[in-house]
């Protein structure tokens, strides 16, 4: 089991320069320190015009930050959004590569395709077309980190050869992902290759039968890099505490206000109707799993807040190891946490809880080795801030493939 | 997150009232349907909506338009203005102006479900390739009250009674099922006082087309808010179907959060 920490880089009304500065440096500090506890990855989004739920349009900024700020943790650059009117996929490409030889190695690239209209109409972007280009670029960027002579004549996207460089340094490339917020896109993920980078709330059941239809369909894929990422990671909170009900106090509300901003967001559906887009998104999904075939929570009565996610990282150790567990059955290989929603819960009590969850539960789900690795400096990266020195041959500790 | 910050006492000014809460649906046959979406300029975000409620950025109008064939209330056509919101985590319409082609449908909507309905003159035509939709004011002065005092904004239909024209062209087949309905918070005095009552229209298409539509004409005075400008219209479609208003289930209070206002009638 692998553990994450994941940014959408929400900031409190009223915004302020202040604001949004105090939660870009808070969530920095976040990475610092769990990189030297022993954290797997830190993902951070992109996202644009999402007042309050995500200020996080440059995602491989603050990566570039994190990579230049930590020594082991891996990057996840996710998702980028394969839309052309937001991102061409040369610069895709020219700047995974980068990050990854700024982060000597570190990199993880997660692929998406955006669900608000927000977002989409912001850009005037056509979401009919969204898919057929996240599916494009998803094919082209791992020639380009591998190809020196790369040329493409596609559906959405074409150049004449060109050499795309530099080239990332973990040979042949950064293993790649895609996010998965609507039902289904887990095949899509298992055709291609792609890792599943889950960011939107499932139960438990649902969750397994995802899952097991992924593995099974991976297991034949044709991948479009040159290795196959098999790996599922889900999204959560956590806030770890001693005292259960403390945890619940201080993390709930966190939760709450995060899937309320998200429930508030103008999804493509909603805007434009379209076959590409057949589910709301995030607040889709949860809402399903809140109403209930008997009727006991009417997904019309709107005094019923939006569903807390079963199997939620809110409690003491002792609850997140058997919670965690549980997400291990169903097949996940990993899980992203997010730490915090609007600020609402002060730095100081974030960082702890990071260091609780460390000391107390990654341990439970580590074998010998990785608890030894965990403790011990990364050996294959070095100093390069005095000496310039070039980078290392041999990938750092902790990557995941 | 944000709330509306309308002043509850002047929305109730015009609001339609409901004497008893129906227990029976309503069913439309042979319904066309128009539904537009465009996005309003920001000072309209808050301010046209009441606190219970919550904006959406950015903000949008939701435009809706039936031509009925078969219903309780005969042969009628309606056109609903609603501002798109959240009702706690909900996607939801206020609506901040209707109007209805006959007098009994003006009566109905009003009274079993709290539109705020003033009969007008409704003219949806669809062609081969195009569907064209017009709104005007019945009387003589050109100010409908429509939703509410008389116009004072808009575009090209200023002073003519023309409330609202628009064209949309070259249809483009979807599936039934990609179309999303979004239900409506409607005010209107109850008898447990003045409340956002929940109207959530059940939709039985049998064909949907998506097309390019045109705003021509827009008085948002006519319609009961003069903030409203409609600027960028976002995406239109045409159904054929049939439509149940099922009798009202929950009401909410227009000063407080959904989670704290919410009454279940039925």
């Amino acid at each position: 089991m692998k553990f994450g920490i994941f940014y959408e880089l929400s900031v409190p009304r009223p915004f302020s320069r202040a604001n949004e500065r105090l939660t870009y440096h808070n969530a920095l500090e976040q990475c610092r320190v769990a990189d030297e506890l022993g954290f797997d990855h830190v993902w951070a989004v992109e996202h644009h015009f999402l007042e309050e739920y995500s200020h996080c349009p440059a995602p491989e900024v603050f990566l570039t930050a994190v990579a230049a700020q930590t020594q082991r943790i891996r990057v996840g650059h996710g998702a980028v959004v394969c839309v052309p009117e937001m991102n061409n996929p040369i610069r895709v490409a020219e700047r995974a590569a980068a990050l990854d030889i700024i982060s000597n190695g570190r990199l993880e690239l997660g692929t998406a395709r955006s669900s608000t209209w927000t977002e989409l109409g912001g850009f005037c972007a056509d979401p009919d077309d969204t898919k057929k280009t996240w599916d494009e670029f998803c094919r082209v960027i791992p020639q380009m980190w591998t190809d020196d002579d790369f040329g493409w004549e596609g559906a959405r996207f074409e150049m004449p050869a060109r050499n795309v460089i530099p080239k990332p340094f973990q040979e042949p490339h950064p293993p790649m992902w895609v996010t998965v917020t609507t039902p289904g896109t887990e095949l899509d993920a298992a055709e291609r290759g792609l890792g599943c980078l889950g960011v939107s709330a499932a139960p438990f059941a649902e969750q397994e039968r995802r899952t097991t239809e992924y593995y099974r369909r991976v297991a034949n894929c044709d991948p479009v890099g040159s290795f196959v990422n098999d790996q599922v990671h889900t999204l959560n909170f956590l806030y770890c505490h001693e005292d259960y009900r403390q945890a619940a106090a201080l993390g709930l509300p966190m939760v709450g206000a995060f899937s309320m901003s998200n429930a508030h967001l103008y999804f493509t559906r909603e805007a434009y109707p379209t076959r590409a887009y057949q589910t709301l998104g995030n607040a889709g999904a949860a809402l399903r799993s809140r109403g209930t075939p008997n009727g006991s929570a009417p997904v019309d009565d709107p005094s019923v807040a939006k569903g807390l996610p079963e199997g939620v990282g809110i409690g003491d150790p002792d609850h997140l190891v058997r919670t965690i567990r549980k997400w291990e059955d169903v097949g996940v290989t990993g899980i992203n946490f997010l730490l915090n929603a609007m600020e609402m819960i002060p730095q100081e009590q974030v960082l702890d809880s990071l260091r609780l969850f460390a000391t107390e539960v990654i341990p439970q789900f580590q074998t010998p080795d990785e608890r030894a690795a965990r403790v011990q400096a990364p050996t294959s990266v070095p100093d390069v801030s005095a000496t310039g020195a070039p980078a290392p041959s041999t990938m750092p500790a902790g990557a995941s493939r | 997150m944000i709330s509306g910050t309308a002043s509850v006492d002047e929305l109730a000014a015009g609001a339609p009232e409901i004497a008893a809460f129906g227990t029976e649906s309503v069913r439309l046959g042979g319904v066309t349907g128009l539904s537009l979406v465009a996005e309003l300029r920001r000072p309209a975000r808050e301010a046209v909506l009441p606190p219970g409620l919550h904006p959406i950025v950015p903000p949008a109008m939701s435009l809706l338009a039936w031509d009925v064939s078969e219903s309780p209330w005969g042969a009628f056509s309606a056109a609903f203005v609603r501002v798109v919101c959240r009702s706690g985590a909900r996607a939801r319409t206020f609506c901040v102006g209707a109007a209805a082609s006959t007098h009994d449908a003006v009566a109905g909507l009003r009274s079993q479900f709290g539109f705020p309905a003033h009969q007008a003159e409704i003219s949806l035509r669809r062609h081969y390739d195009e569907v064209d939709l017009r709104v005007s004011a019945e009387d003589d002065d050109g100010r409908s009250h429509v939703g509410g005092e008389g116009g004072s904004a808009g575009r090209n239909g200023r002073g003519n009674g023309l409330m609202l024209a628009l064209s949309a062209l070259d249809p483009d087949p979807l599936s039934v099922g990609d179309l999303q309905h979004v239900g409506s918070m409607n005010l209107a005095h109850t008898p447990l006082g003045l409340r956002l009552v929940q109207v959530e229209t059940h939709h039985e298409p049998s064909r949907v087309e998506r097309l390019a539509a045109r705003i021509d004409a827009f008085d948002a005075g006519a319609w009961g808010q003069p903030l409203l400008d409609p600027y960028w219209a976002v995406s239109c479609s045409v159904s054929l179907e049939d439509v149940e208003i099922p009798a009202i289930r929950f009401v909410c209070d227009p000063a407080l959060p959904a989670a704290e206002g919410t009454e279940r009638v039925q």
